[in-house]
Parts: structure tokens; C-alpha cells; sequence
């Protein structure tokens, strides 16, 4: 049996008084898996992902990551399990007085690790997603594909085992889109499980990985697609 | 610790105010508490000569000698119980006292001086004054009876108070900056929050982000009291000047000073590490909630 990165079960989630978003949802990730997380606009995608990030309390069910049941566990395991994730958020979430440099290598420096080290790190993965110039740069002055390859920088630089990225090549070319898909792939090869909210058909098609589809509030698996 | 700073908090609107609200009530503070050192040292050195606790009087008159009446009174007074010790002010300090109140052109050996006799009690034994002055009144109606002890009680419970106040009010601005720190810290919090969230989504632990606030915290306290501190030594040097200059009767001395000085000097660590301590713990706690 392969090991679980996180476990969902039964899981729902209500903003106050709006409709409930997600009616037991129960799914696996298992180690080293590549999974899309696919369904239409306002389907709860981003809901999903936030919950497995745990920036979300779900209203109903149970969440176990990396062996840790989360609603039961103490508040100071929560920043350790948030290391063992990285995460690409939709609206990049970079911090503006910061160099792209320092945005890059914050998630090593949050893990106590030498800023020169982290440095170096960071401009090895920004010369990968094709922004090596951009080192010194602040992010008010990238364009929305280039912060969003930083966001991707900064979610892979400390090779996690679990990413969790929502729509990173939304803001991106079909060829930098296909690039950052390999450079997932990648890490996928090294055992990081991940997780791409998107409903880039397109890029579903390209890369026939399992889809979890939100469907009416519930998930199906879908089966890996063969071209 | 990474010292490095992820947090914008130099800009911070509160960064602008805190330091020179620090800084001021440093110069408040340490300026009161070096005041009540100097209540304190005062209070000990007058205790320290006001060793009489009943003062007998006994009028001399022209022509009259004074001698007899005087040993008379001294041997009632050491066979009293309770009484430690009496002995009569000699009339050199006697005439020094005089001159110091009428100036020294008037001729003392005009004036027909009392002599004075000082006392002092046995604190663990009771003495019956009442009895003793019935029995002085027996030598001579004309000696006089002072009990100094409910008015000295009076004034050293006064000062005592003052030097409680003043004590208290120092910790009330010590109180008062760290309250600031703390408001300040809060809307640091609330100012930052997005990057906050962002670097516990990264996995920053609680302490991390503390640590970022606290290492401010402890920079702007050291040089925000250094400079309060310094001012404030720069006006107690004034006042100690300038009461020289005016000859007021204060008596700054050299152990008091040095204890000043360290006041001075030990003010912006104590300052500044309280503020660190503070701001560390208003972040933990706002970061559990």
C-alpha cells in the first residue's frame, strides 16, 4: 500500500450563509502522485486547495495530512505540515517590499536555512522559469506571467512533498505553460505529490494525469486519460 | 536566529511615533526614579543625624548659674528607664546654632543661652514623659520638655509616602511606554496581516514571526531610551549645577551620584528589553487567537 500524504473524508464547507459548497468529498493523495483538480468557474477549486493547505477549517469531515488528523492536532504542528507543502496561489500572494530574490528563497529562510544558501537556491530556480534577470527586481514591476512563475519558484525551492498549485499557467504562454508543467513533473519524479487546480482543457489533454473533478459539490476520480 | 528582516515594519506608521514616545517617557522616567534615589538618600542621612528623641531646656537667667540645674537634670535623666543616653549640647555648637540663625555680628555672650539637653530613648523600653516632665517641673518650673518623636514619626511617614509616589509614578511611565509598545505592536499586526498570513502559509511558526517584531522592538527601544536616557542625564546634571550655583541646602553625594549614573547607563537595556518582551508577547498572543 503507498504511502498517504493527506486523506479527506467526508469533507464539506459552508460560507456562513451562502450554499453549502462541497457535500462529502472523500479522496486520497498518495506519495508521489500527480493529480488535476478540475471543474468549472466557482466550482471550489480554490476552496479544495485552501482546505488541504489548511487555510480553511472545513464545516463537515475529517482531514488526516501526513498522518496528522488536523482538526484534532495541537496549533503548533500546523506551521510543520505547512512545510512539508508548497503552495501556488492563485493571486501569487508575493510580498512587494521584497526583491524577487528574497520572495523565492522566504520559504527557506522561514526553515532557519543561511540566506547566501537560500540566495543561491533561488537563482538557480528563477534562471529555470526563465526570470534570472529579474533577481533584483521588486515584484510591482513584473508582469503577471513573471509573478507567477515566481510564485511557482517559491512554492518548488524546498522540493516538497506535497504542491498544491491553483491555475499556475493561468497568466502564462502555451510554452512557459509546458515548461512549468515539466519542471512539476520533475518534482513528481522525486516524490512530491501534486495537486493543479485548473480548467485548462488543453493542458489536461497534454498531460494525462488523474483528474479529481468537482462535480455538484461531490469529487470524482477520473481515470488517467490515454492519448 | 536569522535576524533578517521580512516584515516592512521600519516604515510602519507606529515605527514613526513609538520611538519618540519611548524616548520621552524614559526621559520621564528616569528622571523620577533618580529623584526618588535622591529622597531616599536624603531621608537616610537626616535620620542618620537626628539621633535625639527628647530635647530638655533649661532657661538660664543673668547672674544665675545654669550649672547646678544642669547636673541635677542629668542625673534625674540617667536614672529614668528608658532613657539610653542625655547629654547637654556643648555651647560652642550652641553659639555656632545662633549665629547661624541671627548672623555672625551679634555678640551670643549678650544673649543668656539655655542649655539643651539632648536624649535619646532606649526604643525597647517605655518611658513614662509625663512623669518625667512632672519631675523636671520639680527642679525648676521654668525647664522645658520637647518631645520630638510624634513630629519626626510625621515627617518620616511623609517622606516615606513621597518616596512611594514618586516610586509608583515611575513605574506608571515605565507602565504607560510599555502599553504603547503593546498598541503599537497591534496595529502592526493589523497593518501586516496579509504578509503574515503569507509567510504562516509558508510555514513560518509563530515564533519566527515574533522574532521579526521583537528584534524591531529591540532596536527602536535601545535607541529611542538611549537618547531619552541621555537627556534626561543631561538635566540632572543641570539641576545638580545649578543648585550649587544657588547654594540650596542639598546634599548630592558622591555614592548618590554614582548610583545615578547607573541609572542612567542600565535605563535603555531594562527599557529596551522590556519592550522586546512585550511586543513578543502581545505577538504570540494575538498570533494563538
Amino acid at each position: 500500500m503507498s504511502e498517504m500524504i493527506a486523506q479527506l473524508v467526508g469533507v464539506g464547507h459552508q460560507y456562513e450563509e451562502a450554499p453549502e459548497i462541497f457535500k462529502g468529498v472523500t479522496f486520497n493523495i498518495e506519495k508521489g502522485s500527480f493529480h488535476f483538480l478540475t471543474g468549472p468557474s466557482g466550482s471550489g477549486k480554490s476552496s479544495l486547495l485552501k482546505i488541504l493547505y489548511l487555510g480553511l477549517k472545513p464545516t463537515w469531515g475529517s482531514i488526516h495530512l501526513f498522518g496528522e488528523d488536523t482538526l484534532k492536532m495541537k496549533p503548533s504542528l500546523l506551521p510543520l505540515l505547512r512545510q512539508k507543502m508548497g503552495v501556488v496561489f492563485q493571486e501569487f500572494k508575493l510580498l512587494d517590499h521584497l526583491k524577487v530574490v528574497d520572495n523565492v528563497s522566504l520559504p527557506l529562510r522561514v526553515r532557519g536555512v543561511e540566506a547566501k544558501r537560500g540566495h543561491k537556491h533561488a537563482q538557480e530556480l528563477l534562471d529555470w522559469v526563465g526570470l534570472g534577470d529579474c533577481v533584483e527586481s521588486y515584484p510591482q514591476s513584473l508582469s503577471g506571467g513573471q509573478k507567477q512563475r515566481v510564485a511557482i519558484a517559491r512554492a518548488v525551492i524546498t522540493r516538497p512533498q506535497l504542491l498544491l498549485a491553483d491555475e499556475p499557467t493561468g497568466n502564462v504562454d502555451d510554452e512557459m505553460a509546458m515548461k512549468l508543467l515539466h519542471l512539476f513533473e520533475e518534482l513528481n519524479k522525486m516524490g512530491t505529490a501534486i495537486v493543479i487546480a485548473t480548467h485548462n482543457s488543453r493542458l489536461l489533454k497534454m498531460f494525462p494525469y488523474p483528474q479529481l473533478a468537482i462535480q455538484e459539490g461531490t469529487i470524482r476520480k477520473l481515470p488517467t486519460k490515454v492519448i | 536566529m536569522n535576524n533578517r528582516q521580512d516584515l516592512p515594519l521600519k516604515n510602519d506608521i507606529a515605527a514613526r511615533f513609538v520611538p519618540k514616545i519611548v524616548a520621552l517617557m524614559v526621559y520621564l522616567g528616569t528622571l523620577c526614579f533618580v529623584f526618588t534615589l535622591f529622597m531616599i538618600h536624603s531621608t537616610h542621612s537626616w535620620e542618620s543625624q537626628f539621633s535625639s528623641d527628647l530635647s530638655i531646656e533649661i532657661p538660664t537667667f543673668p547672674g544665675t548659674p545654669s550649672g547646678m540645674l544642669q547636673s541635677r537634670v542629668l542625673q534625674l535623666l540617667n536614672n529614668t528607664p528608658g532613657v539610653r543616653h542625655a547629654v547637654a549640647v556643648p555651647q560652642k555648637d550652641m553659639a555656632n546654632l545662633f549665629h547661624s540663625i541671627l548672623g555672625e555680628e551679634v555678640n551670643i555672650d549678650l544673649l543668656s543661652m539655655p542649655v539643651i539637653i539632648d536624649v535619646t530613648l532606649d526604643g525597647k523600653k517605655m518611658i513614662d514623659t509625663k512623669s518625667l516632665e512632672a519631675h523636671l517641673k520639680n527642679i525648676s518650673p521654668h525647664i522645658q520638655l520637647l518631645d520630638h518623636r510624634a513630629w519626626h514619626s510625621q515627617v518620616s511617614s511623609l517622606i516615606h509616602t513621597s518616596v512611594m509616589l514618586a516610586l509608583l509614578i515611575t513605574f506608571l511611565v515605565l507602565f504607560a511606554a510599555l502599553a504603547t509598545t503593546i498598541f503599537a505592536t497591534r496595529t502592526s499586526l493589523l497593518i501586516h496581516r496579509q504578509i503574515i498570513e503569507v509567510l504562516s502559509l509558508i510555514g513560518a511558526t509563530n515564533t519566527y514571526i515574533a522574532n521579526q517584531f521583537q528584534t524591531n522592538a529591540l532596536k527602536q527601544g535601545l535607541i529611542a531610551s538611549t537618547l531619552g536616557s541621555f537627556l534626561a542625564f543631561l538635566t540632572f546634571l543641570g539641576i545638580v549645577i545649578l543648585l550649587e550655583k544657588i547654594g540650596l541646602p542639598f546634599n548630592i553625594n558622591t555614592s548618590f551620584f554614582l548610583e545615578a549614573v547607573c541609572i542612567f547607563m542600565l535605563a535603555p537595556f531594562l527599557t529596551a528589553f522590556s519592550m522586546m518582551l512585550s511586543v513578543r508577547w502581545a505577538v504570540m498572543r494575538a498570533l494563538r487567537l
